[in-house]
Parts: structure tokens; sequence; C-alpha cells
């Protein structure tokens, strides 16, 4: 390649800012970014390698470890793919206890997701805040499901353990205290004059470049696109959900949509709680063979489980896609091209809110 | 022991400066130890700095089972930390491999063969708490009168 740039930065594997060890290579000058290029492979682990061939009750498990943050939704969406095959329904009651738990769990992704941002812009007590207030909320979801991450909450045909009275009080209390807390967090970041001109105009991504490279989740409604499979679920139907949508395009409309999102889902979880009747938790039923493509949205985007069964509930066939591996090359070819300064790259990728256990499995 | 040595431990046990690396974890144990760092838990009022950078940590906590791209990059990088140094595992995955631990993997645990390992906190992941009680546990112990016995 001829050499038409003053620099070549790579940023990474091991970066104070990043969870997870990624390399982003990117070529400038001065400060001017031209180009950028993100090296993954770092945590490959083979999942779906190990999955093949093994019974549905360990594959659940597995499922559950492709990512640590987003755990509840690959257990719900995998659940559900196997519930599709073989003619399950959830009970009444379960459908909605999955709802919460998927709810919460979105939330304190977004939350993490909004820290690591304003931790990249130097904001550390929005971060610290942002920090807290996710502790409240693993503090609900080991109420209900007994643990902080990996949970295994959701089975075929219902959920592991019901919600009492008692949990279902301090839960409430719980969400008013993230509504009241929270809308004061985003009055800082939305009146904040560092924090808007770090956020707002840059990492621009505009709508055509967005369905091109098929981003999905907050970085894809963020630029004006009204995708969200939450759409289409029946249990989200009946709690009358509307996607968050922003048209900016930039990273403070991508904060500001997980931000609103959080808003939303503790709205949902209210609803859910008013809806539920009492009743039983578990249908039972049996794993039989089949083939089916089930989505489901996850806090980063559209999560995809494409898997065959057999008739003694074996895993024959499996593949994963998950979003971040779109937000993460939309991030690198669309979002990072033209950033003004070195001192961005950071903040435009981490406001993607890349997922690298997911995206490499 | 000389004065200067406890001086010296007397500061080494409020200043544990961390760097954390992941080997290819889920990302449980990530997050579980950036919930440390929230106000609830504190790290800091105990002494312990995150700064993720190996040249001035004195912890290195490891998450993960080992992937095959870290094969020549965990060396360098444990060389990398000045001495008194000691590496943490966290998690099922460097200990054993967990899960990910099957036929058809990828992952080659356990990281002791590759660095050595002075403590192992399993669970899946563990709690904040037991990676904090670990840490302030561990690191004095392994600092105390570093020069006198190392001379």
């Amino acid at each position: 390649m001829k050499k038409t740039v003053d620099v070549s930065l790579p940023i990474g594997p091991m970066h104070p800012l990043f969870k997870e060890p990624c390399r982003i290579k990117c070529e400038t000058r001065g400060e001017f970014v031209l180009s950028a290029e993100v090296e993954l492979g770092y945590v490959k682990k083979g999942i779906e390698r190990i999955m093949r061939g093994r019974p549905w009750q360990e594959v659940m498990f597995l499922a559950e470890r492709v990512c640590g943050i987003c755990s509840v939704v690959h257990n719900y969406v995998f659940i559900e793919a196997v519930e599709n095959v073989s003619g399950i329904a959830p009970t009444e009651r379960a459908a909605y206890l999955r709802v919460i738990v998927n709810e919460l769990d979105r939330m304190q992704s977004h939350l993490l997701a909004n820290y690591s941002y304003c931790y990249t812009i130097e904001h550390e007590t929005l971060a610290m805040y942002l920090l807290n207030l996710r502790e409240t909320v693993m503090d609900q979801l080991e109420l209900i499901t007994g643990a902080r991450v990996t949970c295994a909450f959701i089975i075929p045909g219902g959920v592991r353990c019901d919600l009492s009275a008692d949990g279902a009080a301090s839960l409430r209390t719980a969400l008013d205290h993230i509504d009241s807390e929270l809308s004061r967090f985003v009055r800082i970041f939305e009146t904040g004059p560092l924090i808007g001109l770090r956020s707002k105009g840059v990492g621009l991504l505009t709508k055509e470049a967005a369905i091109e490279a098929h981003a999905a989740g907050p970085t894809a409604r963020a630029s004006g696109i009204p995708d969200d499979l939450r759409n289409i679920h029946p249990t989200y139907r009946l709690l009358d959900f509307k996607p968050v949508i922003r048209y900016e395009g930039d990273n403070y409309a991508r904060i500001m949509v997980r931000f609103e999102e959080v808003f939303q889902s503790t709205g949902l979880i209210r609803t859910a709680l008013a809806l539920m009747k009492e009743g039983p938790i578990r249908g039972g039923g049996t794993i039989k063979a089949g083939t089916v493509r089930y989505r489901g949205e996850a806090p980063r985007g559209e999560l995809l489980y494409d898997l065959t069964t057999d008739e003694h509930g074996r895993i024959l066939e499996i593949a994963i896609q998950t979003p971040s591996i779109m937000n993460i090359q939309v991030c690198a070819h669309a979002m990072l091209k033209n950033a003004q300064s070195a001192a961005d790259i950071t903040a435009i990728f981490i406001s993607s809110d890349p997922c690298i256990a997911c995206t490499e499995r | 022991m000389s004065l200067l040595q406890s001086l010296k431990n007397s500061i080494r046990s409020r200043s544990i400066h961390v760097a954390y690396v992941n080997v290819g974890s889920c990302n449980g144990c990530d997050i579980e130890l950036l919930a440390c760092l929230s106000p609830r838990y504190d790290i800091e009022q105990y002494g312990i700095y995150v700064h993720n950078n190996p040249r001035e940590a004195d912890v290195l906590l490891i998450t993960g089972a080992f992937s095959p791209q870290w094969e020549d990059k965990l060396k360098p990088l444990w060389d990398k930390i000045p001495n008194p140094k000691v590496a943490v595992a966290i998690g099922n995955c460097p200990i054993s491999g967990c899960v990910f631990n099957r036929p058809e993997t990828l992952v080659d645990p356990p990281v002791s063969k590759h660095i050595p390992i002075a403590a192992e906190i399993p669970g899946c992941p563990p709690r904040p708490t037991e990676i904090i009680s670990t840490i302030l546990s561990l690191a004095p112990l392994i600092f105390k009168d570093y020069e006198e016995t190392n001379r």
C-alpha cells in the first residue's frame, strides 16, 4: 500500500478504556482520522463448535455464556427458539416474568454502556453515578433470579422461580428510585456544555450509511431507523411497546436513545407487573426435532439463533448472529472516518456499545 | 527489619495498582470487576487503583479461558510488570476453562500453564466483594518485606 498518511495509530488490544481486548488501527493525518479498521479475534472460544451435538440442557448454559453483559437475552432467545421448534408456549405469568427480567437486563446493559461512554469522555462523576445506579438494577435482578450475571432464569415452558408479593413491592420501589435518579443524571448529560462539545456532531452516522451497513439496535435507532424486534414479540405487543427513535445520528443521540430506553424499560416492567395474574410459572413440554431461525431484540440489536434439534433434544446444528459485529463494522467504516480528533476515536467506538465477547464467541 | 522496609510495607499495603486482562472471557467477570469501581464497593477506599497499564501495575487480574491469540502476548505482558508483582485468576475460566473446556474447543486452560498464578477466585462470575477481599488479603502478603527477602 502506498504511504499516504502521517501516522498509523494502533489502539489496543489492552487499553484503559476497553472492557475487552480489540485493536483499532487508524490512519491519521495530523489529528484527522482518514480511515480505521477493527481487528478482532482476541477472545475467540468456539462456543458454536462446543454446542454442536450436545443436549439443550447444556447448550442453554453455553448460550448464556456467549456474552456476560446481556446474558439474559441469549437465554431468552435460545429458549424461545427451542420452544418454537417444539410447539411449547410459556404460561401467562411466566411470559410476563420473562419480560421483567429481560428489561432489567437491558437496563443494566444500557447503564453500563453509558457509564463506559461518560468514563471515556472523562466525565467521571456522571460515570460513577450511573455505575452506582446500575447496582440498584443488579440487586433487583439478583432478588428475582438468584444471581447477578449468569442466572439461567428462563427454561422451556416457563421460568425457574416466581416473583413474590414482597419482591414485586421492592421492584416497584427500585423502579421509582431509578426513574427519579436517572432523570437527574439525564439532565446533567443534556445540559453539560463539555459533554455537548465531546458528543454533539461527533461520530456522525447517516441513515443511508446505517441502512447500507445493517446497523442494529440503539446505533440504528439513533440514526432514524425504527427497527426494534420487540415490535413483533407477542408479549411486548400486550404491553403497548413503541420504539425510541432519534434522528441526529451522533454520539449524543446514541447515548440519549439508551437513556430513554431505560425509562421505557421501567415503564414496561410496571405495565407487566400490573397485568400479571397469579398462576403457574412452569408449563412443561418435550423438545422435538426441527429447524428454526428465531430472532429477538438484544440490548445491542437483533440477535438471531439458527438451530436444528433432533428428537432426543440434542442441538445438531447451531449458528448465532449477534448485533455487535454490524455495529463494530459500521463504527469503523462510517463513524470513525473523518473524525476530527484522535481523542474522539475511543469515544466514538465506545458510543456504539461494542461487545467483543458477543461478536467472537 | 529496617525502618525503610517497614515504611515500604505500610505504604504498599495501601497502594495497590491493578491492571486487568481479558484472555477470552464471556465478559461476565469483567463487568463484575467494573462493578468494584462503583461507589457502593468503592475499591479506592482500600488504596486499590485501576489503571490498566501493565508498566505501573502490582496486581494483574486475569479473566477468561486463554484463547489462542494470547499465546504469544500474555507472557510479554506479564514481563512488562515491574517486580514485586502478583497475578490473580478471576472466575472459573482461568482455573479450569469452565463450560468452555470441552472437546472441539479453541481455548487452552488453565492460565497457570503460561504465567504463575498466586491466587484463584472461583465463581461464574465471583461477586465484586470476593474480588476485593482477595486482592486485599493477598497483595500485602506478597509485597511484605520484598526488598529484604529478595536482596
